[in-house]
């Protein structure tokens, strides 16, 4: 897997390479600032692309921005954005051009070393990462303005913020202590209560999750 | 006689005022022309492009009259433009009486503005007559009174007391013009009642407002500061002691390196605290002001600092805590990195600026983009849309100018 860090600050960004490093994990270049992480992308051909929100020059929506150009010039590029924060704007603004490939994780969630080697392999497997405590304030906000979700039961909005985090059944049955069975039926009900029906073309995992990051999107 | 001095006084000033009266009148029974011009158009609807135009006019005159009046007696505030769009405008009380206004205005303003002009120019006219009575013909009559034939000294000294008759209307009556000739603008110029309110609440909000930014730019700049710094430090920690872990496990002896990065990560990170908390506004400041601050950065210095302030009105605290960081950082500099064994301090405030200066006679060849010490100095000049330029050859001297705007 070829990965290329866009990270302004300097110790944290030499930190990341350091920790993927001794992982065997293959960083071909780093970067400081947009341009140079767009110049990386185009020259190294990476899998996955690591990129901080807050860039110079404003440092405000700069990383998206730039993750977003870099996915137009070569698609299939996983991008795995770090915040510093939950910026939900900037989440939603990422993901509302699809989430295969695409993850949001708040910059602490590095320091959990396995988590967040798995939540990277996810991306690069064309999976999707949105962060617990993103999935938390959406379903917070989101509760209060989509009808369609406000009919879910807890323990299915559970799974569904599970699945937004880019667990699979199994995964998410091992969380909440339950069988495969009983995950497969919470799903089911989703699906049916957010009206995706099962002939849909799209994946309705990342449907359900997309209407998630934003009530009304279908 | 201590009487009369004072109305002869009022009465110079009363035509001082009614002359400018008669000027705004002028210009009132223009505007009164054209609107009343654009309004016959508008019959047939030729005109509505026009009458935004005409209300303009009408408010530059009235506003003219608003600044005469005010110079006199109790300032009239000026409501701002004209609202656009038509029937807005028409509803707006402030066009609705300045209309009243223009068309009471072009005759009372226009007469008493020349009566009140003609008395004295009357009176001259008449007290000098036994003067020159001589170069008319006597059947000319005396000046506007064609049927009193002038046969001699006689007649032209009674002409001459006439004189004195104008004069002393002139001296009576012109304070009292004067004061017919203000009275429709003071009647309808003014705010109506209740809106005067909402113009004193709109003024305040403006310099308020200025206020919550400046205050605004001192908070982002402490939030940037504390997530570019601080909170970066210790996001590296953490990936540094993740990556400890994990690295304890299969090769300790590589932990102990990665955990020595981390410490060094967790010291800036205490390090830039430091310099964020003293930044927020050094209690010094308050203690002591701009100059005493300075002064004690300057005492403390280890490479002796020569300084010169002067600044005679105080910036914005915001601001005046910037100067400080930006000598306290640069000081810093000199003594960590330049070999100086002399620094200047200027700091001096022109207008509504306030440059900084700090030179060193050290070896030079200091690089903006080495440390955080120089970045941190041009973001914080820069959040305040100041100016921050540094010139260090090799060999030296470096210098670092800085021009903060003092919002005060």
């Amino acid at each position: 897997m070829r990965i290329v860090i866009a990270e302004d600050d300097a110790l944290l960004r030499e930190g990341l390479a350091l920790l993927l490093r001794a992982e065997d994990l293959d960083v071909v270049a780093t970067a400081g600032t947009p341009g140079e992480f767009l110049v990386a992308v185009d020259e190294h051909a990476p899998d996955v692309a690591i990129v901080d929100v807050r860039m110079p020059p404003t440092h405000t929506d700069e990383g998206i921005v730039a993750a977003v150009e870099a996915r137009r010039r070569r698609p299939g590029l996983a991008v795995l954005v770090l915040s510093a924060y939950v910026e939900q704007a900037f989440a939603t603004d990422l993901f509302s051009v699809g989430a295969a490939g695409l993850g949001y994780l708040l910059k602490e969630r590095v320091g959990r070393v396995e988590e967040f080697l798995a939540a990277l392999h996810r991306v690069a497997d064309g999976g999707s990462v949105i962060d617990p405590e993103v999935v938390a304030q959406l379903l917070a906000r989101n509760r209060r303005t989509d009808t369609a979700l406000s009919e879910l039961s807890p323990r299915e909005r559970e799974v569904l913020g599970l699945m937004a985090e880019g667990l699979g059944n199994g995964a998410i049955a091992e969380r909440l202590f339950v069988t495969d069975g009983a995950v497969h039926k919470h799903i089911r009900s989703i699906f049916s209560k957010l009206q995706l029906p099962p002939d849909d073309r799209a994946d309705r995992r990342v449907t359900a999750v997309l209407r998630y990051l934003n009530g009304d999107r279908r | 006689m201590a009487y009369v001095q004072a109305q002869v006084r009022a009465s110079v000033n009363a035509l001082e005022h009614l002359v400018g009266g008669l000027g705004t009148a002028t210009l009132a029974l223009g505007a009164l022309l054209w609107a009343a011009t654009v309004a016959v158009t508008c019959l047939a609807r030729v005109g509505l492009l026009a009458a935004p135009g005409a209300l303009r006019a009408v408010r530059s005159v009235a506003d003219r009259e608003r600044a005469r009046l005010s110079r006199r007696g109790e300032p009239i505030p000026t409501p701002g433009p004209v609202p656009a769009g038509l029937r807005t405008a028409a509803r707006d009380p402030f066009v609705r009486r300045e209309l009243g206004w223009v068309a009471l205005y072009s005759l009372i303003g226009l007469v008493t503005g020349l009566v009140g002009l003609a008395l004295p120019l009357y009176a001259v006219q008449d007290v000098t007559f036994p003067l020159w009575y001589r170069l008319l013909p006597a059947d000319a009559g005396a000046p506007g009174i064609v049927w009193w034939r002038i046969d001699g000294l006689s007649e032209a000294l009674a002409v001459g007391l006439l004189g004195v008759g104008w004069l002393a209307a002139a001296i009576w009556f012109s304070p009292v013009l004067a004061r017919l000739q203000a009275w429709p603008g003071r009647w309808l110029l003014p705010p109506p009642p209740g809106v005067d309110l909402s113009l004193r609440v709109a003024e305040l909000t403006a310099t308020r407002a200025a206020a919550l930014d400046a205050h605004a730019v001192e908070l982002r700049r402490i939030e940037r500061s504390l997530h570019d710094g601080t909170q970066n430090r210790l996001v590296a920690v953490n990936v540094l002691l993740g990556a400890a872990r994990r690295a304890l496990r299969r090769n300790p002896d590589r932990a102990d390196e990665i955990l020595g990065q981390a410490q060094d990560a967790a010291e800036q990170a205490l390090g830039e605290l430091r310099t964020v908390v003293r930044g927020i506004l050094p209690p010094v400041l308050d203690d002591r002001g701009l100059v005493g601050a300075l002064a004690g950065l300057a005492g403390s210095s280890v490479v002796p600092c020569r300084l010169e302030v002067d600044v005679a009105v105080r910036c914005a605290a915001s601001v005046e805590a910037t100067a400080y960081f930006v000598v306290a950082e640069a000081l810093t500099n000199v003594v960590r990195h330049s070999g100086a064994s002399q620094v200047d301090v200027a700091v001096r405030r022109e207008r509504a600026r306030l440059l900084v200066s700090i030179e060193d006679d050290g070896h030079g060849d200091a690089d903006e983009t080495r440390g955080s010490g120089l970045t941190g100095i041009r973001r914080r000049v820069e959040a305040y849309d100041g100016r921050m330029t540094l010139t260090s050859p090799p060999g030296g001297p470096t210098r670092m100018d800085v021009e903060l705007p003092c919002g005060s």
